[in-house]
């Protein structure tokens, strides 16, 4: 087998006996300007737009806390906390 | 007091809460991308942050040292090197960083640029290119590509633009490296690696403005200029695999130039050194 697909493998089995990061997202409406930039690329579609097209925080429970929306808005508008193994539950 | 945010997040800790927010930058900017990297680039180095200074002259990208609790200097427009040479003589202890428009450190400032890397002067220089003027509604710059356009170049830009990176290794600089806004989080390793370096550093932050140069040239909204940079930057290593005419559409990221020595500072310590010597006997 070539190196990377062992990688590919163990990679894959990490996923399934990890759990995981899961994050909290706090959007500070005060500061969001609406421009879509977190809607267009969280990975894991977590925002949606309102009608105004402004964020709302959609599906909280897929966040994976990987911080992509906190260093992208331009506007400081949203945090993330990542949660640790007990609050991610449930 | 945003206190609500405070306590959660870095970024806060460095604000100037007394000033309006939110950021006078259009929605989507990159600038504020940037202003985010810069910032968590100083707060993993651990920096004393009253011996930062932050130097800007005038454009949007000079709004930035006005959010900041660092020592700042809001200087003229083009001239926000020749501030920050004399701040760094006065008090070499200092990190000066310049943040600059593409503008403002190449057209009018492009002087104080070229010289401030043959001096090979500490200071790290951050220049935010945006490909145009934007502060004052989209003139071309010495960075907008030939045939797009502008309100000073209604049926395309005759004038090729400088390679700004290319620029600064030619005339003398130590460190010269350039990501881009959607690569946010490389981009403060990047700078953090600039500050580090003796001698004159120099950060390309490839943004957008989506508002002028974006809007004359059908480019979009902030998202669509952002998935752009997102498929058209390359690294390094990808980039030497490419032919030359391929790479030439590319944004190259990375470490362009890192050359350990002296800077200008070290040199005039010695000097300071030598003259008192020769005074004291
Ligand atoms: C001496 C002087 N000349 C011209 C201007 C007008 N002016 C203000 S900002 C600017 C250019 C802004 O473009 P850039 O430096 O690229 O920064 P950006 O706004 O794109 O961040 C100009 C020409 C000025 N303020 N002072
Ligand atoms: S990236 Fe920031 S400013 Fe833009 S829509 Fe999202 S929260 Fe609002
Ligand atoms: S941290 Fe990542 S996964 Fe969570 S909301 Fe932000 S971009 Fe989406
Ligand atoms: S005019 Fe352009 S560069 Fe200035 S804040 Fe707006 S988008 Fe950004």
């Amino acid at each position: 087998m070539p190196d990377e697909e062992v990688a590919l493998q163990e990679k894959t089995t990490e996923k399934k006996t990890k759990r995981r990061p899961r994050g909290e997202v706090r959007l500070f409406g005060k500061w969001c300007k609406g421009c879509g930039l977190c809607i267009a690329f969280c990975p894991q579609g977590v925002f949606e737009a309102n009608g105004e097209g402004r964020p709302v925080v959609a599906h909280p429970e897929k966040c994976t806390a990987c911080d992509w929306c906190v260093v992208h808005c331009p506007d400081f508008a949203i945090q993330v906390r990542r949660l640790d193994d007990q609050e991610g539950k449930g | 007091m945003h206190t609500e945010l405070r306590e959660k997040h870095e970024i806060y800790d460095y604000l100037r809460h007394s000033k309006k927010f939110p950021v006078m930058w259009c929605a989507g900017c990159g600038i504020g991308i940037v202003l985010g990297a810069i910032i968590r680039a100083i707060d993993r180095m651990g920096l004393d942050r009253d011996r930062v200074a932050m130097v800007s002259g005038i454009g949007c990208t000079g709004r930035m040292p006005v959010y900041v609790d660092f020592n700042t200097m809001h200087t003229t427009h083009g001239r926000a090197l020749a501030f920050a040479t004399g701040l760094k003589l006065a008090r070499p202890d200092m990190y000066v960083l310049v943040v600059m428009g593409d503008g403002d450190a190449l057209a009018i400032g492009g002087n104080h640029f070229i010289h401030a890397a043959r001096r090979n002067m500490d200071l790290t220089a951050i220049v935010v290119n945006n490909n145009i003027y934007g502060m004052t509604g989209g003139q071309y710059s010495p960075t907008t590509p030939l045939h797009m356009r502008a309100t000073t170049a209604p049926y395309g830009n005759i004038e090729p633009p400088f390679p700004l990176c290319e620029l600064a290794k030619a005339a003398g600089a130590s460190f010269v490296a350039r990501s881009t806004v959607y690569h946010a989080t490389e981009l403060d390793r990047l700078i953090e690696q600039a500050i580090a370096r003796r001698g004159f550093s120099v950060v390309e932050a490839v943004s957008y403005c989506h508002t002028t140069y974006g809007r004359l040239n059908r480019l979009g909204a902030a998202v669509d200029m952002m998935r752009w940079l997102k498929e058209n930057s390359v690294t390094l290593a990808q980039a030497e695999k490419m032919s030359p005419e391929e790479r030439e559409t590319k944004i190259v990221r990375g470490i362009l130039l890192d050359r350990e020595g002296p800077g200008y500072v070290d040199l005039y310590d010695e000097i300071i050194r030598q003259a008192k010597a020769a005074e004291n006997g």
